[in-house]
């Protein structure tokens, strides 16, 4: 290209219409979405390093768990995955009621999960308080207690954001247009997260041996 | 010696002082969401813990001038001062500097008006005050001794309480990292203009990009490891009690999954703005910019398989060999991008800006870091000098002779765009000689006396390593004393430094295409990037600076003169 020739052409531009770009309100969402998306790959490694240690923890002892300690029973842990798996679905469907602008269904959906998410957290808060004097001395004990600690912080803290979110949606803040809507599609997808971050655990502390 | 010429932009003696538009200082000293300021925030904070770490170094070389304790009490004061020394270099200095260039350059890069998250960003800076004060405040109380790595059982039934503080403040660090780091990926992502495919994007943002990713990933390793530290300091836990059933390797194992990739994360950065600066003082396109922002990629990807090789001398000894061969793989896409420096150069028209000085420092000084390390990848080599002051040598030849000066190229560079004023040159290749000389004779006899023997964090040493001991402090003294030649030169050039005008080094990226200081909303209209970012010496792009700087002379509105 001559240097006139590029020179006018830059000039030109300036005053063209550019290549389309999107609006100030699409953009937010669009980040919203993908940094929703980067914070849940990223925290989830934290959960990842739990699982680490616990498997690296093994390796202490010749048996897991350990000798003269009883493996925990996953009755009831069972059932608290179940209801955190339905109150995770509930909370999608609550999504997609208000998504088609059906409110009333919203909140309904969005108040089960959020039962739902406090009975799984009662069962948890039960299994953390019953572990054996003898599984306390091992890492057997320990590290279970860190993981569902862990776990329940977070869970508590997203519940709160829930209860924000169902209140705010009791006053008829949301509508179902997706900007609008983003509070709770980013907290659906935290609750998804923690989910997830269960799922992970319930495997490793219940059924690995 | 060479000469330097500095290119100031055409329209430089046009423009009137008072046309600088400078936020007032004050702005500094509060919340803002605007990434120029939080840049200039993250910047002018780091390079604080920078003097006081600083500081601590040549407290340091003081107490190893002779081979018996003289500076410090004891053993274990002497411990403390070099833990907080890492700790304060690590965490508090170069990872935020990164941040600091990160903020300010990036969303210019890019023709953004701002990052994705501006509450976010101005959060995730503002809890870098409080995570200093916890660790600092750790070192007067009763400091952590158990280096910036902070092994157990040294780190849980030994140190003093300023390692719980320690542990709380990195803790803050890293969860400041993260949201930064999130800040990065998205705005990289989605708010290029569709003009600028990924494959346009500055090399800065490429390895800003392969840096954040590292972080998301890594740093949550960090935050795991830190909190069964903190429980085994506080509530009685014993994850890496061996008594208890825990296990002290637990520690290094989480604690390297994150501290390697760290290193990536502390000199990547660098190693784009080494690509922007070679490139735009010696006037040619970059070579091989696919392979350049690919291998940004690879060392992040290859980084994560690296861990276990500070734990050579404790890893089970079937796994060392994997980690010695992926630790060697690593020199591949770091060749790559030290050929494409070197092919940049070659034959181009070079201006020995202070800029450029420094990066061409760089390159000559990280070379020489990256062939210790994979000297110490070499599992017999490493094994004979572990915890020598070989190792001492190589990490401060990467970060120091790497990212340190990397930071000052980056100085150099884009102060003009900070304050819209120029540095001054002549200080300015003062500081590089006295740094490259300080460093050199600071850092390379560490390699000798480290293969004699010298074990490192140790106040008390042989009588025989005292003549090289005295080299090397002396040699400190002056790199020390270096830093306040690029402090006198900042301030005074803040003040009195001539005019920059809006591209001073004629660069074809689109920082340059607004004022300096860019306004608040950085662009006045949507700003067009030109075809090739690095694409100098074609008529083309000689025709584009032309119309850029006309456009900032007479035709386009000028924001800075506006309003």
């Amino acid at each position: 290209m001559s240097g006139e020739r590029a020179m006018t052409s830059y000039l030109d531009r300036r005053e063209k219409p550019k290549l389309a770009r999107p609006s100030d309100a699409d953009m937010r969402l669009k980040n919203n979405r993908l940094g929703m998306t980067i914070f849940q790959a990223s925290w989830v490694m934290v959960f990842l390093a739990l699982i680490v240690v616990n498997w690296q923890l093994r390796f202490s002892y010749k048996a897991w768990p350990p000798a003269g300690v009883a493996p925990f029973d996953p009755l009831l842990p069972s059932a608290a995955t179940a209801a955190l798996l339905l109150s995770s679905l509930l909370a999608r469907r609550g999504l997609a009621s208000l998504r088609s602008g059906r409110s009333s269904a919203f909140l309904m959906h969005w108040r089960g999960a959020m039962v739902l998410g406090i009975a799984f957290m009662s069962i948890i808060v039960y299994e953390f308080a019953s572990v054996s004097e003898a599984a306390m001395a091992t890492q057997y004990g320990l590290t279970m207690r860190l993981m569902t600690g862990f776990h329940f912080a977070h869970a508590l803290a997203i519940l709160a954001v829930m209860t924000h979110v169902y209140r705010k949606g009791g006053r008829g803040m949301y509508r179902g247009d997706e900007h609008d809507s983003w509070a709770v599609e980013g907290t659906a997808k935290l609750w998804y997260f923690v989910t997830l971050a269960w799922l992970l655990f319930y495997i490793v502390l219940y059924w690995i041996r | 010696m060479a000469t330097i010429a500095v290119p100031l932009g055409a329209q430089a003696e046009q423009q009137e002082a008072e046309a600088i538009r400078r936020p007032a200082l004050s702005e500094y000293l509060r919340w803002s969401v605007d990434h120029k300021i939080i840049g200039v925030q993250y910047g002018v904070s780091s390079f604080l813990f920078f003097l006081i770490g600083g500081a601590m170094a040549m407290g340091i070389r003081l107490e190893l001038w002779t081979p018996e304790l003289d500076l410090m009490v004891s053993g274990a004061a002497y411990n403390s001062l070099f833990t907080i020394h890492g700790t304060i270099m690590i965490f508090l200095f170069i990872i935020p500097m990164w941040a600091a260039f990160g903020n300010f350059v990036v969303p210019l890069q890019l023709g953004a008006k701002d990052m994705a998250f501006p509450w976010l960003n101005a959060f995730a800076f503002w809890l870098i005050p409080p995570a200093a004060i916890v660790v600092l405040l750790g070192y007067f109380v009763s400091p952590a001794e158990a280096g910036w790595t902070s092994y157990p059982p040294l780190s849980t039934l030994f140190s003093g309480d300023g390692q719980t503080l320690w542990a709380l403040g990195a803790h803050l660090l890293g969860i400041s990292s993260i949201m930064g780091s999130i800040n990065f990926i998205v705005t990289i992502l989605n708010m290029r203009p569709p003009e600028m495919t990924i494959w346009r994007m500055p090399l800065l943002c490429w390895a800003v990009l392969a840096t954040s990713i590292i972080a998301v990933m890594a740093t949550p390793f960090l935050a795991g490891a830190l909190t069964l530290l903190l429980l085994d300091r506080v509530a009685g836990t014993t994850f890496f009690d061996a008594a208890g059933g825990g296990d002290v390797l637990l520690w290094q194992n989480i604690f390297w999954f994150y501290s390697h990739p760290a290193v990536y994360i502390m000199v990547l950065p660098g190693m784009g703005v080494l690509s922007e600066v070679l490139s735009i003082h010696s006037r040619k396109p970059v070579f091989g910019y696919r392979m350049v922002g690919l291998s940004s990629m690879g060392i992040a990807f290859v980084g994560f398989t690296v861990w276990a090789h500070h734990m050579f001398t404790s890893l089970q000894p079937e796994l060392r060999i994997p980690f010695m061969i992926t630790t060697m793989i690593i020199a591949v896409p770091t060749g790559i991008k030290m050929f494409s420096w070197l092919g940049t150069i070659w034959g181009g028209k070079i201006r020995f800006t202070s800029a450029m000085l420094f990066a061409l420092g760089f390159l000559s000084l990280f070379v020489i870091g990256g062939i210790t390390g994979v000297m110490l990848a070499a599992l017999p080599f490493d094994i004979h000098v572990h915890d020598t002051y070989f190792v001492v040598s190589h990490f401060h030849f990467v970060l120091f002779g790497g990212s340190v000066f990397a930071i000052y190229a980056a100085l150099y560079h884009w102060f003009p765009k900070v304050t819209g004023r120029m540095m001054n040159e002549r200080l300015g290749v003062i500081h590089f000689f006295f740094t490259y000389f300080g460093f050199l004779f600071t850092f390379f006899p560490m390699h000798i006396v480290g293969m004699l023997g010298m074990p490192r964090r140790v106040a008390v040493y042989a009588e025989g390593f005292q003549a090289w001991n005295q080299l090397i402090s002396l040699s400190a003294f002056v790199l020390g004393f270096s830093t306040f030649i690029v402090v006198y030169n900042v301030i005074k050039s803040y003040y009195h430094g001539p005019i920059a005008g809006a591209n001073p080094w004629r660069a074809l990226t689109l920082e340059w295409q607004t004022t300096s200081p860019p306004p608040p909303t950085n662009f006045v209209d949507d700003p067009i990037p030109f075809e090739e970012p690095y694409g100098y010496g074609t008529e083309a792009s000689a025709a584009y600076l032309d119309a850029v700087d006309e456009a900032f002379s007479r035709g386009a509105p000028n924001p800075a003169s506006g309003h």
